[in-house]
C-alpha cells in the first residue's frame, strides 16, 4: 500500500516536472519573436474620433498614421500617408496628395472620399478631440481620387502639427460606425501594426501589418500587459514577465531599478508639464500681489529632488524646456526660488503680516497623477507656510468628483498636468491663457492683451515673429502668475538589456516598430 | 408542498426584497457621491454642450426617481442596462467577460483554504494539547488575521521575483492563446487540447490561489479540529479503533465525514468573505476578474454597472447559501425544514 503510494507519487511528479520543462521550453522559444510590455496605463476609446489620453494615442500611433508623422528624435514632421502637399492661401488652404495603392486592415482603399469621411466623422461625432477639426476646419473637399483638399477658417502657423495627431488619422468605412464612437474596434488605421487581440485593462496584441507600405517593424508582435499600479508592474519586470516597463513606475523603483544595473533605465525629456493652477475668480486669489507671492516662495528644486529624487526638472514656464521659444520666465521674475523675501513682501503689499495670515485651500487628486501627488502637495503647503504669512489647508478628492468641481469653478486652488496634443508652444499657451479656451480649467482668467498676442502667433507665418510673440506671452505669465509651472516631467522606460531601439523624446509616445529583442 | 420545496420558495421570494434594498441603497450612495461617469471619463477640454449632450444620451438630465423607475422597470424585463463608459457594453456581457476569472480563482482558492484546513484541522485536534496543535492554533489565527494585499506581496516577492518560480500577475503568459469558450482558462484550455495552456493557467492560478487560500484556512483550520474533537471522544471511534481499523481510515474517512456539517454551514457562510478576498487578491495580482473591474468603475462612477455587478453578486450569494442549506438535508437527515 505505502509503495504504490510512492509509486503514485512519483509519477505525478514526473509528470508535472515534464509539463513544466515543456512549457518553459515552448515559452523561451515563443519569447524571442515577441516583446512584452507592461503599463499602468490603458485604453479608452479606440476609435480616433473620441481617444484622447496618452497611452490610446499611443496604441493609435502604432496601429495607424496621419498625413505627417514626427521623426525619432528629429521630431522633424515627414510625409506619411500624405506623399505630397501644397499649402495655398496664405496658409488657408491645405492640398494633400495621397499615397497610392494603401489599404485598410479590411481591404478598403485609402482614398480622399475616405479621408473626407474620417475627418467629417470627427466633427459629427464631437467627441473630446474633435475640437482639433471644429475649431480650424471650414470644409474638406475631394479635388481627385487620391487629392484631398482642407480650407481652414483661417491659417494656421502649426496646422502640419495638427494634421499629424491621431484625431486626423483616416480609418475606413467599412469598419467604423458613421456616427458613433467605436470603442473596441480594433480594425485601426494603416500603420505598422494591426490589432489580433484586445481585451480591455488585460493584454493587447499586435502584429507587424503585412500591408503597411513603409519599412516593417522590427518585432513582429508586441504584447501591451496591463497592470493594476507601480508595484505590480516593477513586479512584473523583475519577474521576467515583461520585457519593458513604461509608464509609470514610482520615481523610488526607477531609481532602485537603475542602482541594481541589472535592466537598461532609458531617460528621455518629455514634453509633459505640471503646474499650480490660481483660480483668479476667487478672493483673495483675485489679486495679483498673491498670485505673484505664491509664484515666488514656491521652491521646485525641494521638489524634485525630495519627491521625485531628481527624476523630474524644474519648470519655469509653460513651454517645457527644450521646446523653441522657452525662457525661464518665471525664473527672470522671482529667481529660482524659494524667494522668500519677495514673497513676504509682496503679501504685505496686499495687506497680509505674520498675525493676519493669508489662508488657502489647496485642491489635489490623489491617483490620476500617481502615488506621489499628495506629498506633491505637502510640499506646497510647506514651501508657501515657510513665509510665515501663509496657511494652507490640504484637500482631496478622487478625479470624477475634482474636475466635476473645478469644471464648477469650486476650487480654488488646484494640481493639474498637461501632455501635449501636438508638437509646438501654442499648444503650451493658449488653451491655458486664451480667454474662453481655459474655461476647462475652471479658470477665467482673461488679459485681452494677451489674447492678441496668442491669436497673432497663431497665424503668423514667419516662425521667429511667432517666437517674439510667445516670449512675450511667457513673460506676461509669469507677471500675472494666473498658473504657476512646477515642474517638467521626464520619462522613463526600463528594459531588460537584450532590448534595443527604444526612443523617448518630447513626442513621447513609444514607437513600437523601432524596438526589437537582441 | 414539502417543506423543502416551502422553504426553497421562501428563501426566493425573501431574496427579492434583499436585493431591492441594496440596489436602492446602492444607487442613492453613486448617486450621492460629487462627480458623474461624463464627468470621470470625459476629457478635460470637453465643451459644456458636449457634455450636456452626452449627459442626456445616458439619461443623467432626468430627476433622480426617473431614473430610478427607468432602472426597476429594465431590471424587471431582466436587463441590467448598458455601462455608461467607454464603449457602453451590455453590464451583462462585462460580468460575464470578468466572471468566470473570478470563479475561477475562487473555486482554488477555496480548495487550498479547506485542503490546509482539513489537514491542520485534523492535526491538531489528533496531537491535542501538544506543541504541534498549539502552533497550528496561534497558525491559524495568524492565517485569519493576515491581510490579503500583504501576505500576496509576499509570496509574489519570494516566489516571483527571487526564486522566479511563479508568475505575480494576470492568469496566462502573453504569449499563450487560450481560445475563448467559457471563459475559464483551464477548461478552456483542456477543450482546445491546448496542454501549455492548462499548465499556464495553474502556474498563474497558483499564487493568488495560495494567498487567498492561506487566508480563508484560518477558520477552517479551528472549526475542524473543534469539530473532530467532539467526534472523536465518540463511542464509535472507540469501537472502530478496537475493530483495528487503521488510523488514517478512521480519521479522515469515518471522524472527519461526521465533523463534516459544521464545516459544510461555514463554507456556504464563507462564500460571501471569499468573494471579497477575491477583490483584494484580484487587485494585488492584477487578476482580471470581477472585483478589480467593481473597484474601478465605482471610481469611474459608471452607474448601471455598479449596480448591475452588485446585484448579480446579491443573487449568487443568496444561491449559493440556498444550495448550501439544501445540502445540510442530504448529507445529514436529522435536518428537516
Amino acid at each position: 500500500m505505502a509503495l504504490s503510494k510512492k509509486i503514485i507519487l512519483v509519477v505525478v511528479l514526473v509528470i508535472v516536472i515534464a509539463a513544466a520543462a515543456f512549457f518553459y521550453l515552448q515559452q523561451q522559444k515563443a519569447a524571442k519573436e515577441v516583446i512584452v510590455i507592461g503599463t499602468t496605463d490603458r485604453i479608452t476609446d479606440l476609435d480616433p474620433a473620441s481617444a484622447y489620453d496618452f497611452f490610446t494615442w499611443e496604441v493609435l500611433s502604432n496601429i495607424g498614421e496621419g498625413f505627417f508623422k514626427y521623426e525619432p528624435e528629429t521630431l522633424e514632421l515627414k510625409p506619411a500617408l500624405a506623399e505630397d502637399y501644397e499649402v495655398k492661401d496664405g496658409g488657408k488652404v491645405w492640398i494633400l496628395k495621397l499615397r497610392k495603392g494603401l489599404k485598410f486592415s479590411d481591404g478598403t482603399e485609402l482614398t480622399a472620399e475616405v479621408v473626407k469621411w474620417s475627418i467629417e466623422r470627427v466633427a459629427r461625432i464631437e467627441g473630446d478631440p474633435a475640437w482639433f477639426v471644429l475649431d480650424f476646419v471650414d470644409k474638406v473637399e475631394v479635388v481627385d481620387k487620391y487629392t484631398v483638399k482642407i480650407v481652414l477658417k483661417q491659417p494656421v502657423a502649426f496646422y502640419k502639427a495638427v494634421l499629424a495627431v491621431p484625431t486626423y488619422f483616416p480609418v475606413s468605412p467599412n469598419s467604423y460606425s458613421a456616427d458613433k464612437i467605436d470603442s473596441d474596434n480594433t480594425s485601426g488605421g494603416i500603420g505598422p501594426y494591426r490589432i489580433v487581440r484586445f481585451v480591455r485593462d488585460q493584454e493587447l496584441v499586435l502584429e507587424a501589418n503585412p500591408n503597411y507600405y513603409g519599412e516593417p517593424p522590427k518585432t513582429k508582435k508586441i504584447i501591451i500587459k496591463f497592470y493594476k499600479d507601480a508595484t505590480a508592474l516593477r513586479l512584473a519586470l523583475e519577474s521576467g514577465e515583461i520585457d519593458i516597463a513604461w509608464r509609470t513606475l514610482n520615481p523610488s523603483d526607477i531609481i532602485d531599478l537603475k542602482s541594481k544595473g541589472k535592466y537598461n533605465v532609458i531617460e528621455g525629456n518629455g514634453a509633459f508639464i505640471r503646474y499650480i493652477v490660481l483660480n483668479t475668480n476667487i478672493e483673495p486669489l483675485n489679486n495679483k500681489l498673491v498670485r505673484q507671492a505664491l509664484a515666488a516662495a514656491l521652491d521646485r528644486k525641494k521638489i524634485c529632488d525630495e519627491i521625485f529624487m531628481g527624476t523630474m526638472t524644474p519648470l519655469y514656464s509653460l513651454v517645457p524646456a527644450g521646446m523653441w521659444s522657452h525662457i525661464d520666465a518665471f525664473k527672470e521674475k522671482y529667481g529660482e526660488g524659494p524667494n522668500l523675501d519677495l514673497a513676504r513682501e509682496l503679501l504685505r503689499k496686499a495687506g497680509y503680516s505674520e498675525t493676519n495670515k493669508l489662508k488657502l485651500e489647496l485642491w489635489y487628486t490623489p491617483a490620476h497623477y500617481g502615488s506621489t501627488e499628495a506629498d506633491v502637495a505637502a510640499a506646497i503647503k510647506e514651501c508657501w507656510e515657510a513665509t510665515g504669512m501663509i496657511e494652507v489647508e490640504i484637500k482631496s478628492a478622487e478625479w470624477a468628483t475634482y474636475i466635476d468641481l473645478t469644471r464648477k469653478k469650486g476650487l480654488p486652488i488646484t494640481l493639474y498636468g498637461w501632455y501635449p496634443d501636438y508638437i509646438d508652444p501654442d499648444n503650451f499657451l493658449f488653451p491655458f491663457l486664451h480667454t474662453g479656451s481655459n474655461r476647462w480649467l475652471g479658470n477665467p482668467y482673461s488679459n485681452p492683451d494677451l489674447d492678441k498676442i496668442l491669436e497673432e502667433a497663431q497665424i503668423a507665418p514667419d516662425k521667429s515673429r511667432r517666437e517674439e510673440l510667445y516670449k512675450e506671452a511667457q513673460r506676461i505669465l509669469a507677471g500675472d502668475a494666473p498658473i504657476i509651472p512646477i515642474f517638467q516631467g521626464k520619462l522613463y522606460v526600463v528594459t531588460k538589456p537584450e532590448i534595443k531601439g527604444v526612443v523617448i523624446d518630447p513626442y513621447m509616445l513609444l514607437r513600437y516598430w523601432l524596438i526589437y529583442k537582441e | 408542498m414539502t417543506s423543502l420545496r416551502a422553504f426553497i420558495v421562501t428563501r426566493l421570494l425573501l431574496t427579492i426584497p434583499m436585493v431591492l434594498t441594496l440596489l436602492t441603497l446602492v444607487f442613492i450612495i453613486m448617486r450621492v457621491l460629487p462627480g458623474d461617469p461624463v464627468s470621470a471619463v470625459i476629457g478635460m477640454k470637453a465643451s459644456p454642450e458636449h457634455i450636456e449632450r452626452i449627459r442626456r444620451e445616458l439619461g443623467l438630465d432626468k430627476p433622480l426617481w426617473a431614473q430610478y423607475v427607468d432602472y426597476l422597470s429594465n431590471l424587471l424585463r431582466g436587463d441590467l442596462g448598458r455601462s455608461m463608459i467607454w464603449g457602453r457594453r451590455r453590464v451583462v456581457d462585462e460580468i460575464w467577460d470578468r466572471f468566470p476569472a473570478t470563479l475561477e480563482l475562487s473555486i482554488a482558492g477555496f480548495a487550498v483554504s479547506v485542503a490546509i484546513g482539513l489537514l491542520t484541522g485534523t492535526k491538531a485536534a489528533v496531537e491535542q494539547g501538544k506543541g504541534s496543535d498549539v502552533a497550528l492554533r496561534i497558525a491559524s489565527i495568524v492565517a485569519y488575521a493576515m491581510f490579503i494585499p500583504l501576505l500576496g506581496m509576499l509570496l509574489q516577492l519570494v516566489f516571483g521575483v527571487y526564486l522566479r518560480l511563479f508568475p505575480v500577475a494576470g492568469r496566462k503568459s502573453p504569449i499563450i492563446d487560450v481560445p475563448k469558450i467559457t471563459g475559464f482558462y483551464l477548461v478552456d484550455s483542456l477543450i482546445a487540447g491546448n496542454i501549455s495552456g492548462v499548465v499556464d493557467a495553474l502556474w498563474h492560478l497558483a499564487l493568488p490561489s495560495i494567498t487567498l487560500g492561506i487566508v480563508l484556512s484560518g477558520i477552517y483550520t479551528r472549526l475542524v479540529r473543534a469539530s473532530m474533537l467532539d467526534v472523536l471522544e465518540e463511542d464509535f471511534i472507540r469501537a472502530l479503533r478496537a475493530r483495528g481499523i487503521p488510523e488514517d481510515s478512521v480519521l479522515y474517512k469515518h471522524a472527519l465525514k461526521n465533523a463534516f456539517i459544521p464545516i459544510l454551514t461555514m463554507m456556504g457562510l464563507q462564500f460571501a468573505l471569499l468573494l471579497a478576498g477575491a477583490v483584494l487578491t484580484e487587485t494585488t495580482f492584477s487578476w482580471p476578474g470581477i472585483g478589480t473591474f467593481l473597484v474601478e468603475r465605482i471610481e469611474y462612477r459608471d452607474y448601471t454597472t455598479v449596480q448591475g455587478t452588485i446585484v448579480f453578486y446579491a443573487l449568487l450569494v443568496s444561491f449559493v447559501s440556498l444550495v448550501v442549506d439544501i445540502l445540510y438535508a442530504y448529507i445529514d437527515p436529522r435536518i428537516r425544514y
